[in-house]
């Protein structure tokens, strides 16, 4: 049942106005009440107390096209949180405007030269504009930079929310027409990227990508080999549920430079995840979906593969604080687990089976996903962490590794070379004696913590027991030929370090040295 | 379930602008289960004198109420007086003063309808009219239809009475307040976020009007009101804690005039008072009259 509500309500007239209200609504028990306020110009302190008392009667009601001055109105005094209130929405025409992104959501057209519409793919959008305002709104508070959206438009037959985006550029924008530029892109890519990741988001607030990545998994199940797919569904459950923040599709269009300042835009798939969940979609984004036809990158991107690769990598790269190719690739092959997982689903969901390209790439990502299942026990990852066979050949990747960790944290160049020496008499020990005559493998973490600043290293191998630790100290004083081989080593480490301890647990000799800095 | 049962602290009887006589609302009150009730009706004291003596066992408390209509340089506001003596001099007076201006309006109005459109009345009608307690725009109206003049109340009002518009005269806040005070009662600021009545009044600009009043010696703000959202009501009640007034509760019931339910106040009686709520009933409680024999 509708009612259309006119002109003025004031003093002057709201008695008339209820009554004819009420007359109208008369016989119409049970239906729920609309009022539509499209001819609305003005409402008055009286005109309120009309609707409130039509509330109490009909708690179902709702108000309809209502302009931007009375709902300010309806805003500043409650109404819009006692009953559902819904604007009458401007039109904008996007016809002719330049797009400056694009999501899975939603198209972004630039209006005119501070405005923004973000117009969304479905016509039913009003539910996902009020999601996207409030998570971007949570965003802002957890102290993500972002653009919120000031108004809600009709665009054709859909919606849009309009932001101010002032002088703005996507990153996309900036690598397609300054290659020169990656390396800062990068730089600043990451920072956001770590910035996400570092804020915790209170429960319940955002959904839980971990569900969604399962679904994914779970749709699977009809589509490869019986053990693979169950594989595949452990690997997904075996992740442990994060409250930390991710965006869920963090590409570089999402990403906009406004004056001098980043800024992180399209929120609406903002979620909590383990961040491999984030690094598989980036990988979609700039490997990933092109990989077969490698000129789908430009239309999206507006950049190459080669860029998009490039870009991938180097952020991958300053992402987990390491150049260390081993470690890289070990992470990329985990992010490409979910994300070949998630491109096979939408492949068959959209093109089918029986198309042509949907059957190649298909074949191409299931390919991929079936090598990288076999080869991987677990979706988890630690940035500080390298794990490589125990051989002396390998020191310098792990000197290279832990060097990279100490810089970014700061370390004095004399503590990373004392730390070097420590590093290198445990690991060469390790090569030498912990699988001898056999080769196994060495896990090398770095951690850098508190405040004073303090590094902690881990080794750990699997190898025959022993407690280095365990001999007494050697007599400096003896001469080199009198002195035991390879107790000076030990004895050098534990001069250095602050502090130097060893465990033997569920197989593993763990030694971890401490040094403040 | 709170402790003080089901209250309702505004509404106005056939004394003022109401449709019930003093006799029909306390059948009202009592069936709609209110424990404390007070009628508030512009201008005049004379319920707050009659309800008293209709009380009989078993039926609630009553409080004495008043409604002032108030005018300064600053606006309009309408102030709720309780539990005064009802005749004490400083309130009659300040009721007779409100009462002397509505009269020069009443008589104003008259003059007007029969210079412009030649409408007179026979003395003894026009007596009647200005003897009653609070005459106004719907009493000439009713009027005007008795003598033909117009064939409805409304289009006495629309087509007639509204041609002239003066400006209104009031008696000031701090009369109104200090009437109250003066005869022992509490002075509380009605509806404050509608300000007169069609008004919409809110953050700094309520603040200040409120330390204005506090000035003249308001005590107590109406936080529940039959009008407001749940938005409206924290602002108030928020504006109490900070200026440590007492917060009210009333619905405005007008009886027929307006769809207002007696005892509709906004207050939900399953929660928990405010404290400042609680400390305005106490001190009701002592000015309250309750019927012989409890």
């Amino acid at each position: 049942m509708t009612v259309n509500l006119k002109g003025r309500i004031d003093s002057n007239n709201a008695a008339q106005v209820e009554k004819d209200i009420l007359t109208e609504l008369q016989g119409s028990s049970g239906q729920p009440v609309i009022l539509d306020a499209a001819d609305l110009q003005y409402i008055s302190s009286a005109g309120l107390r009309v609707i409130l008392r039509l509330k109490k009667a009909h708690p179902e009601l709702r108000i309809i096209n209502v302009n931007s001055e009375v709902y300010e109105i309806l805003d500043m005094t409650g109404f819009t949180e006692m009953m559902p209130v819904e604007k009458a929405y401007r039109v904008v025409s996007v016809e002719g405007c330049e797009e400056i992104g694009r999501g899975a959501n939603g198209t972004i057209y630039r209006i005119d030269q501070d405005n923004v519409v973000k117009v969304y793919n479905n016509a039913d959008a009003l539910a996902g504009i009020q999601h996207e305002r409030e998570v971007a709104k949570l965003a802002l508070v957890l102290g993500i930079p972002t653009a919120i959206s000031y108004d809600v438009v009709k665009v054709g037959d859909s919606y849009g929310s309009v932001f101010e985006l002032l002088n703005a550029r996507s990153f996309s924008k900036i690598l397609a027409n300054e290659p020169e530029k990656m390396d800062w892109c990068v730089q600043e890519y990451v920072k956001m990227l770590k910035t996400i990741h570092g804020t915790l988001v209170p429960a319940g607030k955002l959904p839980d990508m971990k569900e969604t990545v399962l679904g994914w998994a779970r749709f699977m199940q009809g589509y490869l080999p019986e053990a693979a797919g169950r594989k595949l569904l452990a690997l997904v459950e075996a992740v442990p549920h994060d409250d930390h923040m991710i965006h869920g599709d963090y590409h570089t269009k999402n990403l906009e430079l406004q004056n001098d300042e980043v800024l992180l835009i399209d929120m609406d798939t903002l979620a909590v995840g383990h961040p491999i969940f984030e690094l598989a979609s980036m990988f979609n984004s700039f490997v990933g979906y092109s990989e077969l036809d490698h000129s789908v990158i430009r239309k999206f991107q507006g950049f190459d593969f080669e860029t998009g690769s490039s870009f991938w990598h180097k952020s991958l790269a300053a992402y987990l604080g390491t150049n260390n190719q081993r470690k890289i690739k070990e992470v990329e092959n985990k992010a490409r687990i979910i994300g070949y997982t998630r491109l096979i689903r939408r492949s068959i969901r959209r093109k089918g089976l029986e198309s042509e390209t949907g059957r190649a790439e298909i074949a191409l990502w299931t390919e991929e996903l079936l090598a990288l299942l076999a080869q991987t026990d677990t979706l988890l990852f630690h940035a500080n962490e390298l794990e490589l066979e125990a051989v002396t050949e390998n020191l310098q990747e792990v000197q290279t590794f832990v060097e990279d960790h100490l810089e970014a944290s700061g370390c004095s160049m004399k503590a990373q070379m004392q730390i070097g020496v420590a590093v290198e008499e445990i690991f060469v020990n390790i090569a030498n004696y912990a699988y001898h005559p056999d080769k196994g493998n060495a896990t090398v973490r770095v951690e850098v913590s508190g405040d004073p600043v303090c590094v902690t290293i881990t080794f750990v191998d699997h190898g025959v027991p022993y407690d280095p630790l365990a001999k007494d100290d050697p007599d400096v004083t003896l001469s080199a030929d009198d002195r035991e081989i390879g107790g000076l080593g030990i004895f050098m480490t534990k001069r250095i370090m602050d502090d130097v301890a060893y465990e033997y647990k569920d197989g593993q000799n763990i030694l971890t040295l401490k040094k403040n800095l | 379930m709170n402790d003080f049962g089901k209250i309702d602290l505004h509404m106005h009887t056939t004394i003022s602008d109401g449709t019930d006589t003093p006799e029909e609302i306390l059948a009202r009150v009592k069936e709609a289960g209110i424990d404390l009730f007070s009628v508030t009706d512009h201008d005049a004291v004379k319920s707050s004198r009659i309800i008293p003596a209709l009380l009989r066992r078993g039926d609630p408390a009553f409080l004495s109420g008043v409604e002032f209509s108030c005018k300064d340089e600053e606006g309009k506001y309408h102030i709720l007086g309780y539990g005064y003596d009802p005749d004490a001099a400083a309130i009659r007076s300040a009721v007779a003063h409100g009462h002397q201006l509505r009269m020069k309006k009443v008589t104003a109005r008259l003059d007007f309808l029969a210079s412009e459109f030649g409408f007179r009345f026979p003395r003894e009608e026009l007596e009647r009219l200005l003897a009653q307690d609070n005459p106004g725009k719907p009493h000439i109206g009713n009027l005007m239809v008795k003598y033909g003049y117009a064939s409805t109340k409304k289009e006495a009002i629309d087509r007639y009475i509204n041609q002239i518009h003066f400006r209104s005269e009031y008696i000031r806040p701090e009369e109104a307040i200090q009437g109250i005070l003066g005869a022992g009662g509490i002075p509380v600021l009605a509806h404050p976020s509608y300000g007169s009545g069609d008004q919409l009044i809110m953050g700094d600009e309520m603040g200040r009007r409120i330390r204005r009043l506090m000035e003249y010696g308001l005590r107590g703000l109406e936080g529940f009101y039959s009008g407001f959202t749940g938005k409206l009501c924290r602002e108030i009640l928020s504006f109490a804690r900070r200026y440590d007034l007492y917060v009210t509760a009333g619905s405005d019931y007008h009886g027929e005039n307006k769809l207002v339910a007696l005892g509709d106040t906004g207050l939900d009686s399953a929660a928990e008072p405010p404290e400042e709520l609680r400390k305005f009933l106490s001190e009701a409680a002592k000015r309250a009259a309750y019927p012989a024999g409890g």
